[in-house]
């Protein structure tokens, strides 16, 4: 599903406004990410996508319809809201706080029905919770909590998920698991759009972003050009080094804080022509399709290609030669990257052409 | 899995519990009746033969009964409104009063007794302050910075202006006749109970029951922060309406009828959730339940311990606090 919004601005008075006729959209399967420094509004932006708080103008789109034309029933059982783990509610068991994301799909005076029981257990089964299910949610760590929230809010069937920073606070591993998560959900066709306070996730996650500066200003695109080195410091004023980490899979984005920026921003690097090598290692057949299709898209660039399937062990092997801007080579590597179970690295050639 | 609804063990007991202490309340009093009358004058009622003496029956369908009634009803109401406002508030210091519907219906039947209204009089001003002290809560409460704690502080403003209008109509009372009626009224009793006093205050506690029990699971919803609450897809502020509707009915009667009962509103719904979790699909019926059955056993003491009656918000106290206490330490309390 569909989630657009057109010229969405905000204020709470008027001479300071937090948005500013922001547009951004985010189709079904694709997960986007809200950044911003502390009081740009990240929170505030999901709260008007999702009509709890009203755009002063501007408006949500729905598979192009308003929401605001829309019954609260009818807008809740699309969208969910995973809202941030520390204000949750915690009297509930775990599986009580699941069934009552079933509400949208109960009149007022009825109890859930047998098939709300199921969904609730389906839910909590697929994230791999169900042993949590009569424990208190009090009793339960930060990052069980986190996934509880998550399973409440897809026990209503939405096709729109939106997390406030679901992985803040949370440990490593806790971190991974949400995020596998909503790559996994994303990979099934759900839209996720999620707040983060880490750059890295972005990259590491996200098909696009949006990076809100305070007092409005915003940039929105893939997430390769929105997270850069000049907008992260035009939006939280530090000096950033985005670096990438190989590991033996992949090669992974990283944005690493260096300081505070006190100068003028640099004159931005150039987008110059490269050459460049992807070696990509797919594990199944269903996605060796997906990124097929990802490479047709950059058709323009590819001055070679070679792809195998090693069918003893399940993998397709494929390498693509690219010539062109810079950008968009990385943005092709970071679209690869972003993907499942699959094992990316880009070699850049050395010189200038 | 926990489902939140009752096994059928559970079911029953809850049924019979008030039932059950209701009876056995029928025999108690001043002048015991042995259960075999008791049980002989219910017979008698659905043959119509006459086995027990009159007087007999005139003790038990005329005086305990409508008192017993009276008991089951206030009892259940305070406590169902009681844990719909801890849930409201998400507050575990919540009681029927918070909103101060018991404060202004006590400043009603204050005034109805300083200016010499019948029983049925003092019942209806006190209806309509409790009602107006919630209305003008909500209005002082509901200003520019909307929000529950900016409503609960307005109802504890407002509580503390009605208790101030009755010291008021104390001072003004006359020391000799009214003066007295006025505090005994205040320390709650249910010695006022006759048919005639039910037939006016009952139907606004039993509508004000009926509604909360049918949204029982709904008002799962009510405790949840307000992104939650607004993204469940359900209109929160209709739900929050409807609660704090019942709410108000329902203590505004029980006030009207029996005075300030203290402590059940608070007592037992901390009792049920300590035992039932907070589920409102099985905390709500054990709540009515064990209101009921609660009030009836304290009024019944407060009737017969002494040959003068004792005021029953004394004796809730007294009963309450010591055993809520035992339960807190044994069960480690619970949070909302």
């Amino acid at each position: 599903m569909n989630i657009t919004v057109r010229n969405g601005s905000f204020f709470y008075q008027k001479d300071t406004p937090i948005f500013k006729d922001i547009c951004f959209s985010a189709g079904a399967g694709e997960i986007v990410a809200i950044l911003g420094p502390n009081g740009a509004g990240k929170t505030t932006l999901l709260r008007c996508i999702t009509g709890m708080l009203k755009w002063r103008s501007g408006e949500s789109l729905l598979d192009g319809k308003s929401i605001h034309t829309m019954s609260s029933k009818e807008l809740w059982s699309r969208i969910a809201y995973v809202p941030q783990a520390k204000s949750a509610s915690s009297a509930y068991t775990a599986f009580e706080t699941v069934l009552l994301g079933r509400s949208s799909h109960l009149n007022a005076f009825s109890a859930p029905k047998q098939a709300d029981l199921e969904k609730a257990k389906e839910v909590m089964e697929l994230l791999g919770i169900f042993h949590l299910a009569d424990k208190k949610c009090n009793a339960i760590s930060g990052g069980e909590l986190q996934m509880v929230l998550i399973a409440k809010a897809l026990a209503s069937d939405p096709r729109v998920l939106i997390l406030d920073e679901p992985e803040s606070n949370l440990d490593f591993k806790n971190q991974l698991i949400v995020l596998d998560t909503m790559t996994r959900l994303a990979e099934s066709g759900m839209t996720c759009i999620f707040n983060t306070h880490y750059p890295a996730h972005a990259l590491q996650r996200s098909h696009k972003a949006l990076l809100l500066s305070r007092g409005g200003d915003y940039v929105f695109g893939a997430t390769s050009a929105v997270v850069t080195r000049e907008n992260i410091r035009k939006a939280f004023g530090v000096e950033a080094v985005i670096g990438e980490i190989e590991t033996p899979g992949n090669i992974l984005q990283n944005v690493i804080p260096l300081q505070i920026s006190e100068s003028m921003p640099e004159a931005p690097e150039e987008d110059v022509r490269s050459i460049a090598t992807i070696t990509i290692i797919a594990g199944s057949n269903h996605m060796s399709d997906r990124i097929n299709g990802l490479l047709h898209e950059y058709n323009h660039l590819m001055i070679g290609r070679m792809g195998m399937p090693y069918r003893e062990c399940g993998l397709y092997l494929i390498t693509v030669t690219l010539d062109g801007k810079r950008s968009a080579i990385q943005e092709l590597s970071h679209r690869l990257t972003i993907l499942p179970d699959v094992s990316v690295k880009t070699t850049f050639a050395k010189g200038q052409f | 899995m926990k489902t939140g609804h009752f096994s059928a063990r559970w079911c029953i007991l809850l049924w019979i519990l008030p039932v059950a202490v209701g009876l056995l309340a029928l025999g108690i009093g001043r002048v015991s009746i042995p259960a075999a009358q008791v049980f002989a004058a219910i017979a008698d009622v659905f043959t119509g033969s006459q086995t027990v003496p009159q007087l007999t029956r005139m003790t038990l369908w005329n005086l305990r009964l409508p008192r017993i009634l009276l008991a089951a009803l206030a009892g259940a109401g305070l406590s169902v409104a009681g844990c719909a406002f801890q849930s409201l508030f998400a507050n575990p210091l919540a009681t029927p009063d918070t909103l101060g519907v018991a404060s202004g219906a006590s400043f009603g039947a204050a005034l109805g007794l300083l200016l010499g209204f019948d029983l049925a009089g003092v019942q209806l001003t006190a209806l309509a302050m409790g009602a107006a002290a919630v209305g003008l809560t909500w209005l002082a409460g509901s200003g520019k910075r909307k929000g529950l704690s900016s409503i609960v502080l307005a109802g504890i403003m407002m509580g503390s202006l009605f208790n101030a209008l009755v010291s008021l109509v104390k001072f003004m009372a006359d020391e000799e006749s009214q003066l007295p009626a006025i505090t005994y009224w205040l320390m709650g009793g249910l010695n006022n109970a006759d048919y005639k006093t039910l037939l006016l205050g009952a139907p606004p506690i039993l509508a004000g029951i009926a509604l909360l029990f049918l949204l029982r699971w709904r008002m799962n919803l009510l405790p949840l922060s307000e992104d939650e609450a607004r993204a469940s897809g359900v209109n929160i502020g209709v739900l929050r309406g409807i609660t704090v509707i019942s709410a108000t009915m329902i203590t505004a009667s029980c006030v009207s009828m029996c005075g300030q009962v203290g402590w059940v509103g608070l007592l037992i719904p901390h009792m049920c959730r300590m035992k039932f979790g907070s589920n409102h699909l099985s905390l709500l019926p054990a709540s009515i339940s064990f209101g009921a059955a609660f009030l009836i056993i304290v009024d019944t003491v407060a009737r017969s311990a002494s040959a003068q009656e004792i005021p029953i918000s004394i004796l809730t106290a007294i009963i309450g606090a010591p055993f809520f206490i035992a339960l807190m330490r044994k069960t480690g309390g619970w949070s909302l």
